[in-house]
């Protein structure tokens, strides 16, 4: 029997894709379908502005920053 | 509506006043005037100290009806919207509060086709000249009375029986270029100093290593350019400054695009700028246009952006569970071909859609 799943698809790069599902991991809230390929998968729709944060914040910290130095 | 004939491009006035206002007058008018509703936007005319200009209250209503600025508290703060505006250059500006204009016209209770008709009359009138008043209608008087606001026609007083249009208003449908480089370069000028044209648009020079040289002393300007740059050091006619990821991505946090910033540069981009890029591109045969701007520039504050959206969310619906690929295949077609498919995948029989009714409804009909 078919299901319609309510849910938000969300494209993104794989190393992305890596770190929603190892932020699900933790309490399972995010992830209503892990579509099986590299850069697809369906989120709950009230998490998507967590996650949009988590990710920004995170990746803030693990980006190198080279052009933040007043140097010449 | 239809004027007569010998008034649609407005009735010269036949009195020679004892003081006919010079163009340079009219120029520093609408100067002083679009400074004034600009820096009221961005707030810097409480910071500058600059003398005040006193923005009636029809202009302050008509930039919050647009959401351009919000009022809290009693202060007054610029929108995503506003900070988009603030950007553009003069005439888009000009074109954006006239069609706000046009559109709140209803709501105060005047006829929009009207209104229109007036501003087109308005764009045909030539600079320099006065107009006389007693043809025009009182919803025409009104309009006329707001834009004298907004420094897009001059009166000496509001009981004057003649008006002058200001170059805000006469270059209404010429090339932008033409208002461009004369409002402008006066707006560059410094504060309450009359405009000094001539000397060509831009002030703003950036360098491929992302340093910033803006020859200005506007306050107006200068805030306008620490919204997306680090700026350093200041001059009494200049500030240098970096454009940095840090500083175009607070710039996107507040919602300016990357392409907003680029047309601020590209629109006050400095004439050497444009000289060295032009006579570079023509140097090297390849037929791209030249850009005025450093690629690596433009290019680098676009991939700012990028960074931000990492992914793409599209809200819908996810279908799964079919038990066979003839039925997984059919509702799918379907879906692609009403245009709602967004994803799909044969292999684990699952699709996605942006709207569900239609395909539930087919699913069930099928049943």
């Amino acid at each position: 029997m078919p299901r319609a799943v309510r849910g938000l698809l969300i494209e993104c790069d794989p190393s992305i894709k890596a770190m929603i599902l190892k932020y699900d991991e933790e309490r399972h809230d995010y992830i209503v379908e892990d579509l099986d390929d590299e850069n697809h998968l369906v989120i709950k729709e009230s998490q998507l502005e967590n996650l949009k944060a988590r990710l920004d914040h995170d990746l803030d910290e693990k980006i190198m920053q080279l052009d933040e130095s007043e140097s010449e | 509506m239809g004027s007569e004939d010998s008034q649609s491009f407005g009735v010269f006035s036949q009195i020679r006043g004892e003081h006919p206002v010079s163009i340079a007058d009219l120029d520093e008018y609408a100067r002083r005037q679009w400074e004034g509703v600009l820096g009221y936007m961005v707030g810097t005319s409480a910071l500058s100290g600059q003398r005040d200009i006193n923005l009636s209250k029809g202009v302050k209503q008509l930039l919050q009806a647009g959401h351009l600025v919000e009022i809290r508290d009693r202060r007054v703060d610029i929108t995503k919207d506003g900070f988009g505006f603030v950007l553009q250059d003069v005439n888009t500006q000009v074109w954006h509060i006239l069609i706000l204009y046009v559109e709140s016209a209803e709501a105060i209770g005047m006829d929009s086709v009207e209104v229109l008709s007036f501003l087109f009359l308005l764009s045909s009138l030539e600079l320099g000249q006065s107009y006389e008043k007693k043809y025009l209608s009182s919803v025409q008087l009104r309009t006329l009375a707001d834009l004298a606001d907004f420094g897009i026609v001059y009166q000496e007083t509001p009981e004057a029986t003649r008006f002058y249009p200001t170059r805000l208003a006469t270059t209404l449908t010429s090339d932008s270029s033409a208002l461009g480089s004369t409002v402008g370069s006066s707006l560059t000028g410094p504060a309450g100093q009359p405009g000094t044209s001539g000397t060509g648009a831009g002030f703003i020079v950036i360098e491929t290593n992302y340093r910033l040289y803006a020859y200005t002393s506007s306050p107006l300007q200068i805030s306008l350019i620490s919204l997306f740059t680090t700026l350093k050091y200041r001059f009494p006619n200049l500030v240098t400054g970096k454009v940095t990821r840090q500083s175009v991505r607070r710039a996107i946090d507040m919602g300016i695009t990357a392409d907003q910033i680029i047309s601020y540069l590209h629109t006050h981009a400095h004439p050497q700028l444009r000289k060295h890029n032009a006579a570079h591109a023509t140097s090297n045969t390849s037929s791209i246009p030249p850009s005025v701007l450093p690629p690596t520039v433009t290019d680098q504050i676009r991939l700012w952006q990028l960074e931000r959206d990492r992914l793409r969310a599209t809200a819908g619906f996810l279908f799964k569970d079919f038990t066979s690929l003839q039925e997984y295949q059919a509702p799918c077609q379907y879906a692609a071909e009403i245009g709602v498919l967004v994803w799909k995948s044969d292999r684990k029989r699952m699709f996605f859609v942006m709207r569900h009714e239609q395909v539930a409804a087919f699913l069930r009909s099928k049943k």
